[in-house]
């Protein structure tokens, strides 16, 4: 068959992980995420990996933990109620400096919520959600076909600076289907060699320590500042964005992954209709693209946020672009889907008013 | 083949199942009246018949599926009325189960109300899917799917596509699969399925021209 594959966004996110190295998947399963957790249970044990189904989320992250120990590369997916209880390993994780990537589909909260799409796990993902000084990468796919290439950088990327790192998707982008072209297997021997630090019994070298404790105020104060030099670093080498048709344009749209889309097809209509937008679409949502943003945003009217959530990312576009310009927000929640058509009448209303 | 009574999709997850089956019923429903789709997917939380209900009752084709809240809930539940339209000889009825074993479960459990000499049972194949790739992955699949379900595989259905950026190639390339499945089964290939009038020529079986009905909020 050709070189294409028509999958549903769970099932392409799973196999891009295993074609990255991950032979190492814990996790249970939950709406709209559960075909990534079944499609690990198929084809792991396929190419020689470990496929564990725990008996909760605080299970699985601690799974994660003990296997990110031995510097292979590990992987879970999960839902926004998974992921909240997976918070205190994540805070683990990130203090014992452990490669690793986690994958939340989001559907709409706070508590049980519902199961259809969401983006109001934002904050959770991006100012912490675990306790302590500490930042998870972030990534946002807008398409399945990018959501295939940034699960392998997410690996990458966490090798590179021994950090845990989030794929934020939500439920449409891991239940719709689209057709994509998978990247080459990666041998899981040819990986970032991590046995500097990995646990792999001592034998007769010096046994290694890994771990997010120190009693001693000053020894964890310098953990903490090599943490954060290592965050000034990421900020510098890895933050991610797209822009589509912003020099030309009047008034910008920012949005992420599904909501991009989405505006996408507003700039589109808008420009049939002789109203000039742009999109800043960030992609790494920690690190966030504050100068870029701040520089696409100059001398536009104004900047409209959209969101599938009562308005999370925009306290991140209100701190790029400052008081030079107005930043109005719309969003949808509870997993409602703003469609373009909604978009465009909120755009116009605030055209209107800015003329 | 359409003029049987009831009509039953079967397949693997991602096949394509519900938009035959919501295309179907609508062909049928240019013949006959009246016509319900029975969606007894179990598995699948969005992107489900149910979502058309409105649009099909204009029409008057019926959607049957839980109903209220439980309508979008991920309940394994089936409705009782699926059992009482399939035994009345009112109605005509397309059938769509959800993919994989779950879904032929589901069907095995309303087999026996499914009167064999009035119904056409259809294997959906997309070869550009996952776990369907080989032949033999698929015939493996189809006789285990038929077991579960305890119905016999009356046709096969060439639904290859990848989306948007099926090329009339790709269709053909089913063709040449599908039929490889056809001859390793013993089982007829009904038609090769067309989405939004793409162009094919020098095909095989019978085209079914279809509309998309399950959108993304930017195709809307």
């Amino acid at each position: 068959m050709t070189e294409k594959t028509m999958v549903k966004g769970n099932e392409a996110m799973a196999e891009a992980a295993i074609r990255a190295g991950c032979r190492l998947y814990f996790g249970y399963p939950i709406t709209p995420q559960s075909e990534f957790t079944e499609y690990m249970a198929k084809r792991l044990p396929e190419v020689g990996g470990s496929f564990l189904q725990s008996e909760s989320e605080v299970s699985a992250v601690n799974m994660i933990y003990g296997a990110a120990c031995t510097g292979r590369r590990v992987l879970t997916s999960t839902s926004g109620p998974g992921f909240s209880l997976m918070q205190e390993g994540m805070s683990y994780i990130a203090g014992a400096e452990l490669p690793s990537v986690f994958v939340n589909v989001v559907r709409g909260g706070p508590g049980l919520g519902d199961i259809q799409p969401a983006q109001s796990d934002y904050f959770q993902a991006t100012k912490g959600g675990g306790h302590g000084d500490y930042h998870a990468v972030v990534l946002g796919p807008g398409t399945i076909q990018e959501a295939v290439e940034l699960i392998s950088d997410a690996f990458d990327i966490a090798d590179r600076y021994r950090t845990p790192v989030i794929v934020l998707a939500d439920g449409m982008l891991g239940q719709m289907m689209e057709p994509v072209i998978f990247g080459k297997y990666r041998d899981p021997d040819s990986l970032p060699d991590h046995s500097e630090w990995s646990l792999t019994g001592a034998g007769k070298r010096e046994p290694h320590k890994v771990t997010s404790f120190n009693i001693d105020p000053y020894e964890l104060e310098k953990m903490n500042m090599r943490y954060q030099a290592k965050y000034k670093e990421i900020i510098k080498n890895e933050t991610r964005y797209e822009t589509i048709r912003t020099e030309d344009a009047d008034y910008l749209l920012v949005g992420f992954g599904t909501m991009g889309r989405i505006l996408g097809s507003v700039i589109r209509q808008a420009r049939e209709q002789g109203i000039k937008v742009g999109l800043f679409r960030p992609i790494t949502l920690w690190p966030f693209p504050y100068d870029q943003l701040k520089k696409s945003a100059k001398g536009k009217k104004y900047v409209l946020d959209v969101e599938m959530s009562t308005g999370q990312m925009v306290e991140d576009v209100r701190l790029a672009v400052g008081d030079s310009l107005p930043v109005h927000f719309y969003g949808r929640t509870g997993g409602v889907v703003p469609n373009p058509e909604e978009v465009l009448q909120a755009l116009r209303k605030h055209t209107e008013e800015a003329e | 083949m359409l003029e049987k009574h009831v009509h039953v999709l079967m397949g693997m997850f991602g096949s394509g199942k519900t938009e035959i089956s919501l295309n179907l019923a609508a062909c049928i429903r240019q013949e006959r009246n009246p016509v319900a789709i029975v969606d007894a997917d179990i598995v699948s939380p969005y992107f489900r018949s149910r979502d058309l209900t409105e649009v099909f009752a204009e029409d008057n084709v019926e959607i049957i599926a839980p109903k209220g809240a439980f309508r979008i809930a991920d309940l394994p539940t089936i409705p009782a009325r699926v059992r009482g339209v399939l035994q009345s000889y009112d109605y005509s009825i397309v059938v769509d189960a959800g993919g994989n074993d779950y879904g032929a479960v589901v069907l095995s459990s309303i087999s026996g109300d499914i009167n064999v000499r009035q119904s056409a049972v259809y294997f959906v194949i997309n070869p550009f899917r996952p776990f369907t790739d080989t032949v033999n992955k698929t015939v493996e699949h189809l006789s285990r799917l038929s077991r579960r379900a305890r119905l016999r595989v009356d046709y096969l259905i060439n639904n290859a596509n990848l989306g948007n950026e099926t090329a009339e190639s790709d269709i053909l390339t089913g063709e040449r699969f599908v039929e490889a499945v056809s001859e390793a089964s013993g089982i007829p290939v009904a038609m090769t399925c067309v989405m939004n009038g793409t162009e094919v020529s020098g095909n095989s079986f019978p085209l079914f021209r279809m509309k998309k009905y399950l959108k993304t909020p930017w195709e809307v």
